[in-house]
This record gives structure tokens, sequence and C-alpha cells, in this order.
């Protein structure tokens, strides 16, 4: 029997990404993907026919530039076209817009209120700076404070050092930043509240906190890394939608040598005397190798592709403990024509860039109480993109589809998801852009709602939470997924972990799944 | 008469620093604003230090330690009553969770630890991270080895728990919902977070502090009245001051309502932070004068007395039959209004009953004592509250406002721009809660 | 939405040959009218150029501690300014490091106008904490045109009817032209004799017609920015974003600069209570800047020779630059520091440009090299140290 050099469990685009990395350095990889096709949340499908939903994640800004580079991705078909303006309309008719051009955005800012146009060029410039004073941390292999091998006191020490040479002012914006809600901290700078509404809601993104929750502006830094060609805070909707950039790092690794079989789920990892040999498929093959990396969530690497006497018992309930409460949903529309919002009627610009519906902190919030007690938001927060005006081939000549990401629809719904709740939970959403802009109902061809649960049924990712584990500060860093096991090692030798689940967290960056390959790498797989 | 220092605030902590003061020689006057001192406010652990020093023992100090430290009422009837004994305790909670019975001597055992970690960095100014100072970063790297020391566990759990909620904390341990309630309300203590907020569990272990293990509640003391019997300062009631500066430099005081000036080079206020920097803000740099007034102190809390007919049993009395509970009532106070349901402890302490209702923002509070009042079944006009005031701890406990965040960001060593004026109240670190320490640390500082 | 327009607008929009528009403030304004900015310059020198600047942001600062707002933000003595003058000056942060520069107007006793490059309300806002004042932005509803070159004084006497050789230098009074109530300021940004004309912008368009058909008999040019830096290189005078950045914009600290390193010393009053910078500026003082800010005129024959040796025709900058450009020393191999503008000066027939030197190495007449790329290859011209201004006519202050 063929052993490969390394089995990848998950052809999402962190298991993609470890396996190109692995067959560049030589290495023989196999990705096993349990869907017909790769991409796990990142994937693009013709649900209605001629109109292409980018169906799970919608927008592109956090894949690392160094793997674009190093995969040569664009030769591979990636294509990141930008995204220029986020418009948020008001409860009263008014809206706040935020342009590509600085100056334009300024206008539009300060005819809300004088100082906080100016306090927000401020803003942006201490946010570039923290994201490059956090940069490395996204590209380093978190240090365990608990140890005192070498290794990882001087990971320690160069984290010191980092953290002091960013200077007062600096550095105490990072405290903040990683303890405050977002609403506390955008308050510390603006009075404007759809402007702090609208930027507070990146920090509630797949994330069961509020506004006002402590922890949030860690989100809201976490979504401000994303950079493209060395911009920061700019965010780029990838031609043929997520599902092409899952594709191009599946043509680079294909390149390289790595093999992808879909439709081949894995039950098991096969372990023997501590030691993984193997996975056994759902159909009950057996398939060998020298290394074997999941890049599941951890719940599933670990829950469910070992037995728990594979592994030690404070490590098991440490993976039990960690938190998974999927919060958001998606709905995906084929539209006649394109909707003309109150606040800016008609077809324009506005339409090639996302609509924000946060019109104020309390209704983010008020969402956000919905879902605490087990509901789903009445009024959801949305963040609406038209991907086929900005790539046409998206939908037919002449008609769009529409991609909704909402917050908040919780895993645990009271009574459960069934059929009609999701129904339900669409009505919500499609009534609350309707108040927005009336009329839009008509124009829908085709509806897609998914809720939690069913992203959780198709892409793997446990209770529906798409980051693979909530991006909370105690679950971040040398503690995700659990203290100890956070360098991409498992306690099963030659059983790697990759994946949101593990550094740096979700979105899609790649991130850890390059760090992982070269643990494996490192290691001398 | 010529002063060497003012001190602005007659409470635990300015009087703290002000007896320290005058041990090293100094005139100090102790200006405070109300005639009669607020009982109330003697909350929380007095550090060892602060009562040897100024000899608190022999001015009469009582530290109160009731036994049981808690009762409950339980949904089907009866109490939950917690005592300082661990093993008792767990009796009481094996009626209605065996499960938490077993588990609750580890869980005492293990929040006294990270207490105990934060009980070494509170008697002493926070560690100073930006310094290049080599005794400073020795200190630090000491703090460091001193917790590692405390093996692996206490080094993941507080880099684990620190920053969660309260909620999830206590999810991950127990199961019953008055036991999490009672305990997840030691969390939003003065803070306008719920229990489902990060950092309520840091608030939590804030207030753990001091207290023997399996007590979670802080001790009620009459630390203020031991400590204006200790002789060696002059205190003048009745007068608010307000700090005087020139070109940088702290002047003196001016007291409000006479008009009067008071000269000194020294001027330390245990007043919060924002009341006295802010009337000088133009002798501030703009930036500093912006992280003054970005400190966070929103009141949450109406405290008030009952007046019953006899006194109660119980020390202190809970009503926070579960997590949910307080969610809601912090749920209301996001939108600014008072809670439908609010968290309501009643405490009898040194011939008092005192009453603490949660959360009531800042503003009118129709129906408030009526709605305490259906709750601890007496009658409305048994209960007197006092409307909600800026936060008692000058600045809210949470996670971006303690240790070197606090009161301003880099300005954590009681410290101001202006020459001469220090501020020493629950403001600075270590904050609310923990009367003398601030003063104390203020006090070291100056000298 | 695109930049918007200024109240001029309607007259200098029609007047482009070329479409050669740029940005400043959100605004656009011309580069040039003219397809070449050659003939604008020379009025500047010769009659008289018209420079429309309406997008400078514009404060009006009132009440009783106005005057104690502006001395807590910038470096001059503001409390002892009389009614009628107007203020050059610079402000910093709390190391002494500039923010900004602009100019503030004493209009009245409790009345200033303060102008800026960037945005300030906020940061007058921050400073003005516990004070009794009153600070609005009158940036858009304030417009202001700007009329410089020996003829100026003439066509605005006859534009306001009345006599203006009493106003001095850095003086302001208020006038009527063609019954539009303006104030006339001597100031500007071109080191000559000129005026800056304040307007409201609902007035800007007759304002802009009275001037052009006064002026036109004595050959008012319309005059763009391209025009402008050659006069301001002239004129040793600095511009924001390229001679120097805001401490509030400077990525890393050797970015910033303080008033003394860029040759504003005398900016800095010594008989002042506190203001932000104060404490640094005084250390630095003490202990002398580190770098200055000169001028450099670079040696013809060195230029010259540069293009010989390749067989060509030495190549003089079409247009005033504004690029960082390493100096070196003598020898040719340390760097002492660098130029951020320069150009031809059709007037003094001279290459000229403004630097940034260690100041060891700032005194007149040191001589140095400044890298110039010749067909593709980096050499240096000989260059020395010029004190500035290059040009400072008498009827600048007559």
């Amino acid at each position: 029997m063929k052993q490969y050099d390394a089995i990848v469990i998950g052809g999402g685009h962190n298991g993609l990404v470890t396996a190109a990395y692995l067959a560049r350095a030589g290495k023989s990889v196999l990705v096993l993907e349990r869907q017909p096709r790769v991409g796990g949340a990142a994937v693009t499908e013709e649900i209605f026919p001629g109109f292409k939903f980018t169906m799970f994640s919608y927008v592109v800004s956090l894949l690392r530039p160094e793997i674009i580079r190093d995969l040569d991705l664009p030769r591979h078909g990636l294509h990141i076209l930008p995204l220029e303006s986020t418009v948020t309309p008001m409860e009263n008719g008014d809206y706040l817009v935020a342009w590509g051009d600085h100056d334009e955005t300024r206008r539009e800012l300060y005819r809300h209120s004088p100082r906080d146009a100016e306090a927000y060029d401020e803003y942006g410039r201490l946010m570039h700076f923290m994201a490059q004073a956090v940069k490395p941390i996204i590209g380093m292999v978190p240090p365990d404070p608990t140890s005192f091998a070498p290794g990882d006191l001087a990971g320690l020490l160069k984290l010191g050092k980092h953290f002091r040479g960013l200077g007062g002012e600096r550095l105490h914006a990072l405290v903040k930043l990683m303890t405050m809600s977002s609403a506390d901290f955008l308050d510390e700078w603006f009075e404007t509240d759809v402007l702090k509404a609208t930027k507070s809601a990146s920090g509630i993104i797949g994330t069961f906190l509020g506004p006002r929750s402590p922890g949030t502006a860690y989100v809201l830094l976490h979504h401000y890394m994303g950079e493209l060609d060395g911009v920061f805070r700019a965010w780029g909707f990838a031609k043929g939608g997520t599902g092409a950039v899952s594709e191009s790092i599946a043509s680079a690794a294909r390149s390289f040598g790595a093999e992808i079989r879909c439709d081949a789920g894995v039950s098991k990892v096969l372990v023997r005397n501590g030691r993984a040999t193997g996975v056994v498929l759902e159909n009950g093959d057996e398939l060998r190798a020298k290394t074997v990396v999941s890049s599941l969530d951890p719940r599933r690497t670990f829950l469910q592709l070992l037995e728990s006497s594979d592994l030690p018992s404070d490590f098991v309930q440490d993976i039990k403990r960690f938190k998974f409460r999927g919060s958001s949903g998606k709905v995906n529309l084929a539209l006649d024509s394109l909707p003309s919002f109150t606040c800016m009627p008609g077809v324009g610009r506005q339409h090639r860039g996302a609509f924000s519906i946060s019109p104020s902190l309390d209704y983010v919030e008020r969402a956000y109480d919905d879902a605490k007690y087990g509901e789903f938001s009445r009024r959801p927060y949305m963040d609406i993109v038209f991907p086929s005006m900005i790539d046409p081939a998206m939908a037919p000549p002449g008609k769009h589809v529409m991609s909704i990401f909402v917050q908040y629809a919780p895993y645990k719904l009271n009574g459960g998801w069934t059929d009609a709740k999701r129904e339900a939970f669409g009505d919500a959403v499609v009534n609350t852009v309707e108040s927005f802009a009336p009329g839009f109902k008509s124009k829908i061809l085709h509806r897609q709602v998914i809720t939690p649960l069913d992203i959780e049924k198709i892409t793997g990712l446990s209770e529906g939470n798409i980051f693979a584990g909530e991006l909370a500060l105690h679950q971040l860093f040398f503690l995700r997924p659990a203290p100890g096991w956070a360098k991409f090692a498992t306690p099963v030798h030659g059983f790697y972990q990759a994946g949101s689940g593990t550094h740096p967290g979700g979105g899609i960056m790649g991130a850890s799944g390059r760090l992982a390959a070269m643990r494996i790498l490192k290691d001398g797989a | 008469m010529n002063y060497d220092a003012i001190v602005i605030g007659a409470g635990a902590n300015g009087l703290t620093t002000a007896h320290y003061l005058a041990r090293a020689g100094k005139r100090v006057l102790v200006v405070e604003q109300h005639q009669t001192a607020d009982p109330s406010a003697d909350i929380g652990w007095v550090p060892d230090a602060v009562i040897r020093d100024l000899g608190l023992a022999g001015a009469g100090l009582q530290i109160e330690t009731p036994d049981p430290w808690i009762t409950a009422p339980l949904p089907a009837g009866g109490t939950l009553e917690l005592s300082r004994h661990i093993d008792r305790s767990s009796e009481a909670i094996r009626r209605i969770s065996p499960g938490d019975a077993a588990k609750w001597p580890d869980f005492c055992r293990r929040m006294r630890t990270l207490a105990s970690v934060l009980e070494r960095l509170y008697v002493v100014p926070p560690p100073d991270i930006e310094t290049n100072d080599v005794r400073e970063l020795a200190r630090i790297a000491g703090l460091g080895l001193y917790v590692r020391r405390l093996g692996k566990q206490t080094v993941i759990d507080l880099a684990r728990i620190l920053p969660m909620s309260i909620a999830e904390l206590l999810d991950d341990w127990f199961e019953s919902d008055v036991l999490k309630g009672l305990l997840g309300a030691l969390g939003i203590w003065h803070l306008k977070q719920g229990p489902r907020s990060g950092g309520t569990s840091f608030n939590f272990l804030h207030h753990h502090v001091g207290c023997a293990a399996g007590v979670f509640r802080p001790a009620r003391s009459n630390v203020t009245q031991a400590l204006c019997k200790v002789p060696g300062v002059e205190i003048r009631r009745g007068a608010r001051a307000r700090v005087l500066a020139k070109n940088g430099k702290a002047t003196g005081v001016v007291l409000e309502q006479s008009g009067e000036t008071i000269q000194a080079p020294l001027v330390v206020s245990s007043a919060p932070p924002r009341a006295t920097l802010l009337p000088l803000a133009i002798e501030l740099y703009p930036d500093f004068a912006r992280d003054v007034s970005n400190i966070r102190a929103r009141g949450v809390v109406a405290r008030g007395t009952l007046a019953l007919e006899q006194a109660p049993e119980y020390a202190t009395f809970c009503i926070a039959p579960s997590l949910d509970y307080l969610e809601r009532a912090y749920d209301d106070a996001k939108y600014g209004k008072d809670s439908t349901a609010p968290y309501v402890e009643v405490q009898r302490t040194d011939g008092r009953v005192e009453v603490h209702v949660q959360f009531v923002p800042l503003g009118a509070h129709d129906g408030l004592a009526d709605r305490v009042a259906q709750l601890l079944k007496v009658r409305p006009n048994q209960v007197a509250l006092q409307p909600a005031e800026e936060s008692l701890y000058h600045g809210e406990l949470t996670l971006d406002q303690i240790l070197f965040m606090r009161p301003v960001p880099g300005w954590s060593r009681y410290r101001t721009p202006i020459e001469g004026l220090y501020l020493c109240g629950s403001g600075t670190h270590p904050g609310g809660g923990i009367p003398g320490a601030a003063g104390r640390n203020a006090a070291r500082e100056i000298l | 939405m695109s930049l918007r327009t200024t109240p001029f607008h309607p007259r200098t929009g029609p007047l482009s040959e070329g479409q050669a528009w740029r940005r400043w403030a959100g605004y656009v304004v011309a580069s040039s009218y003219e397809l070449s900015h050659e003939r604008e310059y020379h009025a500047i020198r010769n009659s008289a150029a018209l420079f429309d600047v309406s997008p400078l942001y514009k404060y009006l600062v009132t009440g009783k501690d106005a005057a104690r707002l502006l001395d807590h933000v910038v470096t001059r003595n503001v409390a002892k300014a009389r009614v009628g003058q107007v203020l050059y000056t610079p402000w910093c942060d709390n190391e002494g490091k500039q923010i900004d520069d602009g100019t503030i107007s004493v209009l009245g006793d409790q009345t200033y106008r303060m102008t800026s490059a960037d945005p300030t309300l906020r940061w007058l806002h921050l400073n003005a904490s516990g004070l009794d004042v009153k600070i609005q932005d009158v940036s858009e509803s304030t417009a202001a045109l700007s009329l410089q070159g020996p003829c100026s004084r003439e066509i605005l006497q006859l534009a306001a009817e009345r006599d203006l050789a009493s106003l001095k230098y850095f003086r302001l009074t208020s006038a009527k032209i063609r019954g539009i109530p303006v104030t006339i300021s001597r100031t500007g940004y071109t080191g000559d004799l000129g005026y800056e004309v304040w307007v409201d912008a609902a007035q800007a368009v007759p304002l802009w017609d009275a001037l052009a058909e006064t002026g036109a008999p004595y050959g008012i040019t319309p005059a763009g920015m391209l025009a402008l830096d050659v006069a301001r290189i002239e004129a040793g005078l600095l511009l924001i974003e390229v001679d120097y950045f805001s401490s509030r914009h400077a990525l890393i600290e050797s970015q910033k600069s303080s008033p003394l390193e860029l040759g504003l010393g005398w900016t800095i009053a010594t008989d002042k209570e506190r203001y932000n910078g104060q404490a640094a500026l005084d250390a630095e003082r003490k202990r002398g800047p580190a770098w200055q800010f000169t001028g450099l005129t670079v040696d013809w024959d060195s230029l010259e020779q540069l293009y010989a040796d390749v067989g060509l025709p030495p190549r003089l900058p079409s247009q005033a630059w504004r690029t960082s450009v390493p100096i070196y020393d003598r020898g040719g191999r340390k760097q002492l520091g660098y130029a951020t503008s320069g150009g031809w000066s059709p007037l003094l027939k001279r290459y000229m440009a403004l630097a940034h030197l260690g100041s060891e190495h700032a005194k007149p007449g040191t001589e140095v090299r400044m890298e110039v790329t010749v067909e593709h290859r980096r050499r240096q011209a000989k260059a020395h140290v010029t004190a500035l201004p290059f040009f400072n006519p008498e009827r600048k202050r007559a």
C-alpha cells in the first residue's frame, strides 16, 4: 500500500495551504475532503441556475500576502477585486458612507460631525499602527509561558521586547483593543452613533457577543489586520467568489504534486502506540501516511477523529471546554434587479461596495440580546454585498446575486432549527432589508437561507461557528485550542492540527495552514 | 498655618496616605467635603501592612467575619447558606446539587490561589513594563517567576480566567443556578456589565482578594473610623476642595464654599481622578486631558438602607437567582433604564441594614423602591435609596482600567503631569474595594 | 461624490487651458491655468499674480479665553499681538515637535482667525477644555484670494478705493471692494509685495470679477500652484508634507521636526506661560537643534559638467520638485542630510533647493554635494549652503 508523507484531513483553505507548502517542499501529500469539492466554508456554488453564490464567506482581505506570493496564487487564478465603499442606511432615511477616497470620506463624516471627521484620520492612523504591531504575532508560533524551554523563553522575550518597543501610546492602545468592548473603544474616539455602530459591527462578526461586550475590540482589530497590496483595512472580493480562493490554492497544491481527493470523508485517524499511522475513510478504506494533519475544527479533530484513550484526559477536558457557539447565518439571493435603498435611491457606485445594516449601537446590541436568550435577531445586523456588481460573471447579464451575512442566529435556538424556523429567519432578514429598500422583496428570484446548523452540516464547522472556535482572549494565542497545545502538534505523535481552530484564528487567512506546514517540516516529517 | 501637604478626602485611602505622610514628619491637613464619614464605603480588604504600620488594631479596627457569609433564597423555599468553613458550605450545596458540592472545595482553592497573586500585586505600585530601569525590570521578572512557581495550572488559569466572563467560568464548574447567581453577582459588582461579559471573572477575583478561601463577599469593617482615631493629622470637614496649580506646579487648594485658599507644595487627592484633574485642564496636555475624560466610571448601583423592625439574622441576603437573571438586569441598563428585576443584596453591618441595588444607571428611578421592596418582601417605605452616582470606585474595574492603565495609561504611579499633585484614591491602583491599599502605595511613592 | 470646487470655480474653471488640476484639502485647484506655468510665475515678480487659496482651513476663535486658547496651542505670543496684526506661527505637540503652521489674524479684541494646512478643529477643541471660548470652522464659508507682485498694491488700492501704503507687512485691515466687505492682510506665500483678501464665500465670484477687471491694465494674471511653488522656494518658505511632516502623521520618530530644526526659532516666544511643547523646546534651545533648515545653491559649472560628460546640455527641472534628495559632504560619501524642495529660479537664474542638514554642516558657504540623476546614473553636483531666503526684495516690507 502506498504510504504518503502526509495526509491532510479537510480540504478547507487551511488544509489546502498546508498541503501546498508540504508538497512544495517535496513531500507526497494527499488531501481528503468529504464534500464533492474543496473549500470548506470558502466555496462558490451555482445554487440557482446561472447564479453563483459565494455560499458562506464572501470577502477576502486577511489572506496572508506571503502565502499569495509563495504559492503564486495569481498564476492559479486568484484575482481580488476592490470593494471600495460601505454604506450604512440610517433609520431616519439618512446614511453614512465610507468611500474609498480619503477626501470624500472626510467630507461625508464632516456632514455628520466635524470633529469625528478629524478623529477618523487619527483613528485610522492608530489602527494602522496596531495592525502593524500585531502582524508579527499572526505569523509566529505562540510561545508557551508555562514552559521553561529555551525556545519558549526566547519567544516570550521577543514578544516582550516587541511590545515594549511599541511605545507608550501604542502599547496602551493595544491593551485597550485586547480588553475593551468595541463600543467603549469607539466611544473614546467618536460621537456619531451610526459611525460607531458600523465600525463596531466588525467587532461582532462571527462572535457571540454584542458591541458592548468586552472582548469585541479585539475582533475589531483582527479584521483591521486585513491588507491588500500593502494597504491595511482594505477588503476585496475574489473574482469567482471565495470558492475561487480555495480553487487557486488547490491548483497551486496540485502544481507541486499534491493529490486531492473529494467525496472522501475521514472517519478516524489510525493510531498505534501513540503514533498516527494513517486514516480510515468513511467507506472503510485505510490509507497510510507518516504524518497526518487535521484541518478540521478542534472538536472534530480530537473528539471525533480520535479515541479518547488516545489523548490525555485533561487535554480532552480542555477541548470539551473550547467554545464554539455559532452565531452567524447567511442568506444568498438571486435577484432580477438591484434594490434601491431609500437613503440613496437608484443604482450606482454604492452597489459596488458593501451595505451595512447597523444604523445604531442600540440596534446591533438589541440584535445580540435576542440571541442571548436563544432567538435569532428579529432585526439583525447584516453585511451585504452584490458580488455580481464586482464580478459580472457571478450572475446572468442584467441579473444579480446578493450575499447577506447575518448576526445573530444562535446555533442553540429555542426549539431547534426546524425548516420553519429557517424560513422565519430568512423572512426576518428579507423583511429588514425591505424596510430599508422598499420593493426589494419583489426582485427576489431565489432565496437560500443558511443557519448555523446548516453551516455545521455542510462544512463540518462545529455549532456553525465560522472561526472554528470563538475568537475570545482566553481562547487565543497560546491557549488555542488548548493550553500547551498551541503549536500545531498534538499529544499523538505524527498527528498535527491546522485550521482556524489553531493560532492565529479565523478568517480566510491561511496563516495556520502555513505555520502547521512549517512545524511539520521542522519536525522532519 | 503652614502645611507640608494637603490631602483631599477623608475616606480610607485619603486618611491612609495622610497618616503615612504625617509619620514621615509632614504637617498634613485633610480636607473632606462631607460633614460625616460614610461608613457604607468601608468594604473590602484592608491590607495587613496598613493595619500594622498605622496601628489600626489599637485604634479599634474591627473586621467583620460573619458566618454564614451569605444567604440566598431557593426557588422551592428555604435558603442556601454558605459558611466560612468550606466543608459546611459543601454540605449546604449538596442539598441542591451533589455535583456542585463535590467541586466546591477545589473551586475555592483555585480561586484563592489566583486571588493571592492579585494580593501580591495590589500592595505595591503596578509593574511599569515600559521602563528601562533595571530594578523595575528585575521586579517584574521576579513577579513572573513567583507566578510560575505557583504551578503551570495557575499560569494557565490566570491567562484564561482573567479575561473570561464570570458566566462562562461558573458554567464550567457548577450547575446550580442559585449558586452561580450569588457567585456571579460578585463578578458584576459595581460594574456596568452583565455576567456574560468578558472581564467579569477578573472583577470576581478582585473582590475575593483578602477574603478567606470559600468566602466570596468583601469584608465589612470600620477602617475609616479607626483611621480617624489615629492621631497625627488635622481633619477639616464640610469643605469641598479644588486643586490649585500654576505653570505645571501644584500650589494648594481652594475651598469652594468659602473661597479660602490653603497653600501647600504637595497635594494628594483621593477624590475621583476626573473630578480632580479636569478642572485643571488648562494646565494639562490635551492628550492627557482626553485620557482623563475617557475614564469610565459609570455608576450602576443605588445604595441605601432598610428600616426593619428587628435586626435580621442573616449577614448578607442576596437576590440573584441565576446568571440569566443578572444578565437580564444588565440588559435594561444597557439602554439607560433601571432593571425591571434588579439584583438586590442586603447586608447587616454594624447596627445598620444596607441595601445594594444593581443595575440602576444614572437618572430618574421611578418605582425602583417599590420593586426592591417587593423583592425583599417589605413595605416600600422601609426602603430608602440614594440615587446612583458616579461609580464608587472612581473608575470601573475592567481589564483596560487596571494596573498600568489606571487611572490613565502610563500614569499609574500616583503622579500627575502637575508637579506636586498626586492621586491616592480608589481611582488608582489597585482600585476600589481595597481600602487603604492605594493610599499606602501612593504615600510610599511620594516619600 | 468627488472633490469639491472652491467658491471661485465658476471663474477659475473656464480659465483652465490644459485641465491641469490638483487636490488641496479635498478641493480641486489649478496647477496652472495656461499650458505652462512660466508666465504665471513671472507675473508674481513682474506684475501681479492672483491665486485662489480658499482650501486653507480657517477657524474663527472668539470669546473671553480666545487668546488664552491660542497661546496654549501656538508658540508665538498671541496675547501681546495687537488688533490688526497677523502672526505667522507653528504649533507643537507635547514633545516640541511641529504639528502644523499657519497664521493668526487678530480681527478684534476677542476675535481671531486662524489658518492651517491640516484640519485643526479637533485639536483646538481638545485644548479648549475648561476655557470660555467659541471655535467655529469657517473654512467653507470664507473664501480667500492671494494677490502677489509689484503691482498688487496699486490694483488693490484701486479696487478698494483707498490708500493701502500704510498697511504694513503682516498687518490687516477691513475694506470694501465694489461694496463687498473684505479683510485685506498684507501676507502671502511668495516672499514679495502681496496681499491676501478674505471674503464671505457667497461673494467670491463678484470679488474675483472686481479684481480681474481692476487688475487687467496692470497685467493681473490668474496663477496656479506650480507657479506658487517656485516663488515660495525663492522665499525660503516651508511646505507641510513636503519640507516637514506633521508630528501627528509621522510613522516614526525621525519623521518629526521641531520648529528649531525648521528655522522657525524666531517664532518661539520666551515670555509666555505654558504652551504645548514649551519644556521640550526650552531644552532643545539650550542644547541646540540637531538639524537646520537651509537653502542650497547648486553650482552651475558642476551641474553643466555632469551633463557634458555624457554629451548633453544641462537639463534643468521644468517644475519645482518636492521629492527627497540626498545631500553629501564634499567627499561625496557621507550623507549630511536631504533636500526636500528644489527647482530653477527664472528670476535669480539659480538652481536652488531647500534642505535639512545636520547642524554642524549647515553654515552658509559650506560646500556639499547634491545627488542628480543624469542619464539613469546617480551623480553628484557641487552645491553650497545658502542663507534663506534666496529672494528678499525691498518692496516686500516697504
